[in-house]
């Protein structure tokens, strides 16, 4: 057992999914990237309250993204792959470099994990780097751990360029 | 303009003979610098520019830090319940006073050498006055804070100028009070700013926003993928009620058309094909009741984008919006959207407004950000000499002066009207008014 009662081979399987998700974003690998997400997930990105604070409570107040279930993942990438989302084409170039992930607790199938993560964005407009801090809720089925939640604090304001799931 | 800087002659920018089927502006209107320049002083620091709605200064000592063109200042409810805006920046050195973008406050303290201001912007304290000041000094007002040149609001809605010299909100309004109205008028207690915003920066000029906002040409093409997203989601998810997206006016013909409210404010409409979907359904017995049958056509029936000269926009569309653009430079926007929605309205009602703003309205959403892409084409294709001319005439000939009949039914005197929201002779109102306020110069003392 590591230090905080975890276990480090659940802590390895934790980080692979992770980095996984990243690089089948930045490599428009939409349907396996589709496929780590478990059927009723939630997606969710919350918006600036203030300076200081995101909202909170997802269903009364504003979020940049709040998604409900897998579907609504796979409308994105229906848009995106449609040629006809102007934002999308030509689609920006994106680095996603993961760090500092934490499984937080493990129950039986349920997971939790954060982690942080600097995308690198190249459109056409030029270049921009932008942060995420990640807090992650992940269920076994059938044996593979999936996403169950995505919460994603993008903690930049005043934002240049589309913000889709593949730069988050 | 020749990527001149000189420009004198601001008519030559606006080559108006709609007697002669002309109407065009040079594109060098969304690159020149000297132009730009002229905006912010004559048109953003020049009149009433809209600050924030009331709800965002709810309590006395609540304070919404914002902009008038280049110069911050701050609005504060005072203690005994009117508004006051003053300008942000320490009578003493001239930092910025307000320690965030809004909050609560008795006295606002400037970090930097501990001046203190009360709510109706008076000096009320100097750190170690008596060491550094005769004993008279302070109390002659001198050291307190500037307010703004005129202050008002309507219906909720706050507006601010620098200069004094500025007529009478309600007459700067003109015809587009009236669709403030339908706004403010729809909710039983109240409109109240969601928690939440996002501001993002669009690589075009300022005015390519304003036209935008009223452009109901662009929606067949540029949001066409926004309406096919939403169709395959809501068949995949059998979805009901007020989740479904109203799509009639992205799809195909619906009734609608444009006006141009005077002093450069525009209108768009478009009839839905599927109000119950609306957030604003289920108060439709209440409305009934309380207004007009126009009114509650206006307000149940037809989808509305409102632009107020020169610097706000008041959608209630697929859900209800604030979105206020900031000139940073000719061809640098920022842009910043608010979720607006009746108090106490439902639950069901508000997570529904939510849902449609976040699919549309967003960079991260669904449709506008394809708009900004758009947006930032129409700067790239306007920055050559030989690609002079946005051409603004279709649908002239059916262009009415004054109002139409929809207009008469509820109450408002446009300049003109258009039947349908592809035409562009609402643009017309938009680029005069830009013009006056061009020609007619600086109203800051």
């Amino acid at each position: 057992m590591s230090t905080n009662g975890i276990d480090p081979a659940l802590e390895r399987e934790v980080t692979a999914l992770i980095n996984r998700e990243a690089m089948l974003l930045d490599r428009r690998r939409w349907e396996e990237w589709l496929d780590l997400y478990a059927e009723d997930a939630v997606y969710w990105v919350p918006a600036w309250a203030t300076e200081e604070e995101t909202t909170t409570d997802p269903e009364t107040q504003l979020n940049l993204i709040y998604l409900k279930n897998r579907g609504r993942l796979e409308d994105r990438v229906f848009r995106i792959e449609s040629r006809q989302s102007w934002a999308s084409l030509p689609l920006d170039r994106t680095v996603h470099v993961i760090g500092n992930v934490l499984v937080e607790s493990a129950e039986g199938d349920a997971v939790e994990a954060t982690a942080n993560c600097i995308v690198h964005v190249y459109g056409k407009k030029g270049a921009a780097t932008r942060g995420s801090r990640y807090d992650f809720a992940f269920r076994r089925i059938d044996g593979a751990l999936r996403i169950a939640r995505k919460k994603v604090i993008f903690i930049d304001d005043r934002l240049e360029g589309p913000v889709d799931i593949y730069h988050l | 303009m020749n990527g001149g800087t000189n420009r004198s002659r601001f008519s030559d920018l606006v080559d108006d003979r709609v007697d002669e089927g002309v109407f065009r502006v040079d594109r060098a209107i969304y690159t020149d610098k000297a132009v730009f320049e002229a905006e912010i002083e004559r048109i953003f620091e020049g009149g009433w520019v809209f600050l924030c709605h009331e709800s965002q200064v709810a309590k006395p000592g609540d304070y919404w830090a914002t902009e008038i063109g280049r110069q911050p200042v701050f609005v504060m409810r005072q203690t005994d319940g009117s508004l006051g805006c003053f300008i942000n920046a320490c009578s003493h050195r001239g930092a910025v006073v307000t320690p965030l973008k809004q909050g609560n406050a008795n006295v606002i303290t400037c970090r930097f050498h501990g001046w203190v201001y009360d709510r109706g912007g008076r000096c009320v304290s100097i750190k170690n006055e008596e060491a550094g000041y005769a004993a008279t000094e302070r109390s002659g007002g001198r050291f307190d804070l500037r307010r703004i040149g005129a202050l008002d609001s309507y219906k909720g809605f706050v507006f601010g100028s620098l200069s004094s010299d500025v007529p009478a909100l309600r007459d700067h309004l003109a015809a587009a009070a009236r669709w403030i109205d339908l706004l403010a008028d729809q909710a039983q207690n109240g409109l109240e700013v969601v928690p939440g915003c996002s501001t993002y920066v669009v690589h075009g000029n300022w005015k390519l926003q304003a036209e935008n906002s009223v452009d109901g040409y662009h929606v067949t093409t540029l949001h066409s993928v926004f309406a096919a997203t939403t169709a395959q989601r809501e068949a995949r998810d059998a979805t009901a009620g007020m989740g479904r997206t109203e799509s009639g006016r992205i799809k195909g013909k619906v009734p609608s058309g444009t006006y141009d409210l005077g002093n450069g404010h525009m209108g768009l409409w478009a009839q839905h094909i599927t109000p119950h979907v609306r957030p604003i359904y289920e108060a439709r017995a209440w409305l009934e009741e309380k207004l007009k049958p126009a009114e509650v056509e206006w307000i149940l029936n037809r989808g509305r984008n409102l632009y107020l000269f020169p610097n706000a926009m008041l959608m209630d569309n697929p859900s209800t919006q604030i979105r206020l653009v900031k000139p940073v430079s000719a061809a640098l926007t920022e842009v910043t959207v608010y979720c607006i929605a009746p108090k106490g309205e439902s639950k069901t009602a508000r997570a529904a407004r939510l849902r449609k703003f976040e699919d549309f309205y967003l960079t991260a959403g669904m449709a506008t950000s394809d708009d900004a892409a758009a947006l930032e084409a129409v700067q790239d294709g306007s920055l050559g000499p030989p690609s002079q001319w946005n051409d603004m005439t279709r649908g002239l000939s059916d262009l009415v002066a004054g109002p139409d009949r929809d207009a008469r039914d509820l109450g408002f005197e446009p300049a003109s009207s258009c039947p349908d929201w592809d035409h562009e002779g609402m643009f017309h109102g938009f680029y005069r008014a830009w013009l006056e306020r061009l020609e007619k110069g600086s109203g800051v003392a």
